[in-house]
């Protein structure tokens, strides 16, 4: 490969100007002429039948315009990937905060106000709150219709009739043989709570119908295209008569992935003839929008006494809340990455998505790999200490690497595991001697891409030989927009300034599965790679004409195209372009569209594939912490997480990706967790569910190890989530590298490790 | 966690005594020259206020937030709604040069003062130095926080031109961000004192 002039440079955002200024629309600002404001009536039952829903009061109120209930979408459902969520409930409610029905006036007080005047009568039902009850037969049934909801054959497995919405496993060689063979057995059960996205935009979205019923939706999304689906799913209605348009999005990270307000939008613009606007309360978005999947996991480890791992056992259940969301998937991945990312002979995983009585669980940065990773990665120090190891060893001598064989049987490729340990082990000074309270810890992470998810683009040429790129990536602040123009530039011989990229909009930019799973630097990147060869190749012979010379002897650089070896017979990119448009063919359009065709579906016994997704990231977390044994305050000195994300387009984005994501995952170590009381969240503001601000925040190392993957766009893979994976158990490892205690369950608050060290203590002198 | 710091708007508010009085008259707001439905009735009081510099009156209900004045009434989205209860700092102006979260000060408290927010801070299509360090330093991503955060800052080197890191992280604490783990906000901000106090010297 000829030496790269924009791909692999730490670049400026291309929005970072527009942002600095606010020159930017995102959601909540978003408006209309004639704009009404929505609000929504939530159920305050955790599970209950509806008997009546009287809305006459509401209606007759002055400046309501537009009152919905069930009955406006008497049929539509939708999902990810199993479609079981009405948009607004029908005969019951499943989760306190559930919509029932929904008001459009004149203003928010309005319709706040027609909310009170609607009377809804409930009958409550038993609900079920925690999801290994949830499984236990007689068990109260949320959802009766599991075994008729459309779902995905590839990813689902529903067992109807219970309130198992996906079981997954993994059978891999012969456990019973592993432990068997094994000098030592370890298991261990650890927990993880509901963690909030806490985006500090809340939603918001704006939709319009015409008389025509063409459904127009302005929303702070993450994926317009999806959105579209389950829109078009929840209101039975053609995808393409329901245009999505992205605003500008003041945070996702998984929040804004899916449909959430905007079928919403479209039943009260239907009713209503105005373009109507909903924008949640930080309440709302904290009581009525997904969580993070709380897990509790069971892992048996056999090892040799030199830390050789011959055998592993994982059940994982997740509480998937009352809808699926996309716990579905997130259950997948977790059954894939168990037996963690270590060359494991034996393997057998029974991964469970239950249904309970709560607000649903859903994507969230990081997908079901936090929560799988604290737990093997806590036992994996487990099982160090006991053997007398050293925690790093036992990780690189287990860690995959180029040509290993995982647990779902597929050949390795593109794994700088081992080199992203060794880095991040460096970056804290690992062998270094620490004074009393303090300790290291380190842990793995690996995360899978989610195959089957297409992506295409479209490059044009304006005539004054600047590119347009027009693709459905959503930059909600990652930086997607720089990165996939810097790979445009890189292929058309053109400056990162000489691209505009386009607003995502169904209507006029092509397919794409959204902004989820670290994806739109390797997906997207390679539509774009494609769609910039078709464009070059069209410059290029119409070039070739006009300089009357043979293609092959062209070349593109610097806005130029020139025959190779006499620069001076050259011409203009927009020499090129306006000859098109005006003498030539027309304007030049190149087009990609990418899909992982490679990738085998996993077989549904056994969770084996020769190639399960389409690449893997690895990465490691190492943490300096002192622990003040008097208050039982965890405080981390040192954070280094360093990630193989293949290529780096652009270290600079690359570099704050990974900073994010680590105090995200820090936050989900030490202090977040969505409290619930039966199915209620009693801690749903800012000020009790504290997120991290400057002065919590340690000061983070990023380290980019570049293991290049032969199938991504100049080698690149993704980095979006990688980060925050694997924090919480290098920081638990490090309280236990200090102070001796182990906590098994998230967050590892000052008040657990005061309680465990007071036990520990007991213990100590009950042993003299 | 719980030793943070909030930003109380009492802390902070330098007010210039309320101005009006009986016998006051109702005046137009010079905005647009329009009054929102919302804004008649009764139980309104007018109010002068300086945002960025254009000096503007309001007849104002009693309960309205500073944040939904700037927001609805002088549509400046810059300053964000993100929480109504004085926690994440996106609706951070400067009032009377004190960073302020908007969604916590009542409209007429600010009767009389000067309020700048991000739009105010380019002077002759010249960024302040704070935005250009934002944008040179990485330290944006999604974008929501970095107003409130560039005006905090904007701020902290108000009072302080040659802060400590500890000092930037102690001052930035009432404004949050969820995208970048804080780490290239604090180095941009320490980079804009340094490239200010080269500009005054």
């Amino acid at each position: 490969m000829s030496e790269l002039s924009v791909v692999g440079k730490a670049l400026v955002r291309t929005d970072g100007l527009r942002k600095a200024t606010a020159q930017v629309t995102y959601g909540v600002d978003f408006k209309l002429p004639g704009m009404l404001y929505g609000k929504l009536l939530r159920s305050p039952y955790p599970h209950a039948r509806i008997i009546s829903i009287d809305t006459s009061q509401a209606e007759a109120l002055p400046g309501v315009k537009a009152v919905v209930t069930g009955k406006d979408s008497p049929e539509g459902l939708f999902g990810s990937r199993i479609n079981d969520q009405p948009p607004l409930a029908r005969e019951k409610v499943r989760y306190i905060g559930e919509p029932v029905a929904a008001v459009a006036a004149v203003n928010e007080a309005t319709a706040e106000k027609a909310l009170g005047l609607i009377r809804v009568e409930y009958e409550e039902i038993t609900p079920v709150f925690d999801p290994k009850e949830a499984m236990r037969p007689g068990a109260p049934i949320i959802h009766a219709d599991l075994g008729k909801y459309q779902a995905s054959p590839i990813f689902c497995h529903p067992v109807p009739g219970t309130n198992i919405m996906n079981y997954m496993k993994i059978r891999h060689g012969n456990v019973e043989m592993g432990f068997a063979q094994a000098d030592f057995i370890f298991e261990d059960t650890f927990t993880t709570p509901a963690q909030h996205h806490c985006c500090l935009e809340p939603h918001a979205a704006v939709g319009q119908v015409g008389l025509d019923g063409k459904a127009t939706v302005w929303t702070s999304t993450q994926g317009p295209y999806k959105v579209r689906t389950e829109s078009a799913s929840a209101l039975s209605m053609p995808p393409s008569r329901v245009r999505v348009i992205a605003t500008q999005v003041g945070g996702g990270f998984g929040a804004k992935g899916r449909a959430k307000l905007e079928p919403h939008c479209v039943l009260l613009s239907r009713k209503s003839g105005r373009p109507v606007k909903i924008v949640l309360t930080r309440h709302e978005v904290f009581t009525a929008t997904s969580t993070r999947h709380p897990s509790v996991i069971r892992i048996k480890t056999g090892v040799k006494s030199d830390g050789t791992i011959l055998a592993r056992e994982v059940e994982v259940i997740l509480d998937t809340g009352a809808y699926s969301e996309s716990g579905e998937i997130v259950c997948w991945e977790i059954g894939q990455g168990a037996a963690g990312p270590y060359q494991i002979p034996n393997v057998k995983v029974d991964a469970y998505a239950v249904y309970t009585n709560k607000v649903p669980a859903g994507p969230m940065r990081g997908f079901g790999w936090p929560q799988i990773m604290w737990a093997s990665e806590s036992q994996i120090d487990i099982i160090a200490h006991k053997l007398g190891l050293d925690p790093l060893e036992v990780r690189l001598r287990n860690a995959l690497e180029e040509g290993s064989v995982s647990a779902t049987g597929e050949v390795m490729h593109s794994v700088g595991l081992k080199e992203c340990l060794r880095e991040a082990a460096a970056a804290i000074g690992w062998d270094d001697q620490r004074p009393p309270n303090r300790g290291r810890g380190i842990a793995c992470l690996t995360k899978m891409s989610v195959p089957f998810l297409p992506s295409s683009a479209f490059v044009k040429i304006n005539e004054d030989g600047r590119v347009g790129l027009l693709t459905s990536a959503v930059d909600i602040g990652q930086g997607s927009d720089t990165v996939l123009a810097q790979i445009c530039a890189e292929d058309l011989g053109v400056g990162l300034s000489d691209i505009e990229v386009a607003v995502p909009d169904t209507d006029t930019t092509p397919p794409d599965m959204g902004v989820i799973a670290s994806r739109i630097t390797f997906h997207v990147g390679n539509a774009v790679r494609l769609a910039a060869a078709d464009a070059r190749q069209q410059v290029l012979a119409l070039a070739a004409d006009m300089l009357e010379a043979s293609p092959e002897d062209l070349l593109l650089a610097d806005g130029k195209v020139f025959v190779r070896g006499s620069p001076d017979r050259a011409l203009s990119l927009a020499q090129v372009s306006t000859a098109a448009f005006f003498q030539k063919g027309g304007p030049i359009l190149g087009r990609g569209s990418f899909l992982d065709e490679d990738v085998v579906p996993t077989d549904p016994d056994t969770g084996q594939s020769p190639k399960p997704c389409p690449y893997w990231k690895y990465g490691a977390t190492a943490v300096e912490v002192e622990v003040d044994p008097e208050t039982g305050v965890i405080k981390v000195l040192k954070l280094a997480s360093a990630h193989d994300c293949g290529r780096a387009i652009n270290p600079l984005l690359l570099n704050g990706q990974i900073e994010g994501g680590a105090l995200t995952g820090l936050a989900y170590a030490l202090w977040e967790e969505v409290v619930f009381d039966g199915g209620r969240i009693t801690n749903p503001s800012f000020m009790e569910y504290r997120i991290p601000s400057t002065v919590e925040a340690p000061n983070i190392s990023p380290i980019i190890v570049e293991a290049e993957h032969h199938a991504g766009p100049f080698g690149a893979k993704g980095a979006g989530e990688a980060s925050t994976i694997g924090v919480a158990a290098a920081v638990g490892n490090a309280l236990f590298d200090a102070v001796k205690v182990r906590i098994k369950d998230l967050p590892l608050t000052w008040e657990k490790v005061l309680a465990a060290l007071e036990k520990k203590a007991d213990d100590d002198r009950k042993e003299a | 966690m719980g030793w943070r710091g909030v930003r109380l708007q009492s802390q902070h508010l330098d007010i210039a005594p309320n101005t009006v009085g009986f016998g006051h008259t109702p005046v137009l707001p010079a905005h647009n020259g329009y009054i929102p439905v919302a804004l008649r009735g009764p139980m309104t009081h007018a109010l002068c206020l300086t945002v960025n510099g254009e000096a503007l009156e309001f007849s104002v209900e009693p309960h309205l937030t500073l944040l939904d004045l700037i927001r609805d009434h002088v549509e400046l989205t810059g300053c964000r709604r993100g929480c109504d209860s004085g926690y994440c700092g996106a609706c951070t102006v400067l009032l009377n040069g004190k960073a302020v979260h908007s969604c916590s000060v009542l409209a007429v408290a600010a009767d009389g003062a000067h309020v700048l927010t991000v739009e105010g801070l380019v002077r002759d299509g010249r960024l302040h130095p704070v935005q250009q360090a934002f944008i040179e330093h990485g330290a944006i991503q999604c974008g929501y926080c970095t107003p409130g955060m560039i005006l905090s800052s904007v701020a902290l080197l108000k009072e302080n031109p040659q802060p400590s890191e500890p000092e930037v992280r102690a001052y930035l604490s009432g404004n949050l961000c969820r995208c970048t783990g804080y780490v290239r906000i604090v180095q941009a901000v320490l980079a804009a004192a340094e490239s200010m106090r080269e500009e005054r010297a």
